[in-house]
């Protein structure tokens, strides 16, 4: 609350990394997790801490798809990379 | 949640796929191969939860050799679950 002077010029930089987030919701992306699983599907929402609900998922190991999912939370900690499929 | 002011404002956000499962069977993923299926009772930001009649799967190697995969299930009345081994909410009629 008190950096309010200084974030100013940071926001600029920190909000173009998140237009990109809520430019790419409801598209079709790639969620990468740590643990090496993947997930395809529409991005319906995300947050700050990289929360994600993808709509229509497929949950892919290895090249393989395991199972799907109509909608799914995954939690942001576990998030590696989110692409742009 | 208001801490991060730079996140762009969704009209919905991802925890409220967890709030529309209050009351639902879920089914969750979570660290160290387990999963777990239970009625949600609660939930907060950190995805710590609260799970009645949960049955916990622990998937494990029986056998190193062949890498053939085993599991076993644990059955618990009510769990809290810690929010940061959770890897993965939904509904468990979608699984």
């Amino acid at each position: 609350m008190s950096k309010s002077a200084s974030s100013t010029a940071a926001a600029t930089t920190t909000s173009s990394t998140s237009n990109f987030l809520s430019e790419i919701t409801n598209s079709q992306v790639i969620v990468k997790l740590t643990n090496g699983l993947e997930y395809v599907g529409i991005l319906s929402s995300i947050d700050g801490y990289m929360n994600v609900v993808l709509e229509n998922s497929k949950e892919i190991v290895n090249s393989t798809e395991i199972r799907t999912y109509s909608e799914v939370f995954l939690r942001g900690n576990n998030v590696l990379y989110i692409s742009q499929d | 949640m208001s801490e991060i002011t730079s996140t762009p404002v969704p009209s919905s956000e991802p925890l409220d796929l967890i709030k529309l499962c209050l009351d639902e069977q879920i089914f969750v993923k979570l660290r160290g191969s387990r999963e777990m299926i239970g009625k949600l009772h609660a939930y907060d930001s950190h995805c710590n939860m609260v799970l009645s009649d949960a049955v916990e799967t622990i998937y494990y190697v029986h056998d190193s050799q062949s890498g053939e995969i085993k599991s076993k299930t644990k059955k618990s009345e009510m769990v809290f679950v810690r929010g940061d081994s959770v890897i993965l909410v939904t509904d468990a009629a979608n699984v």
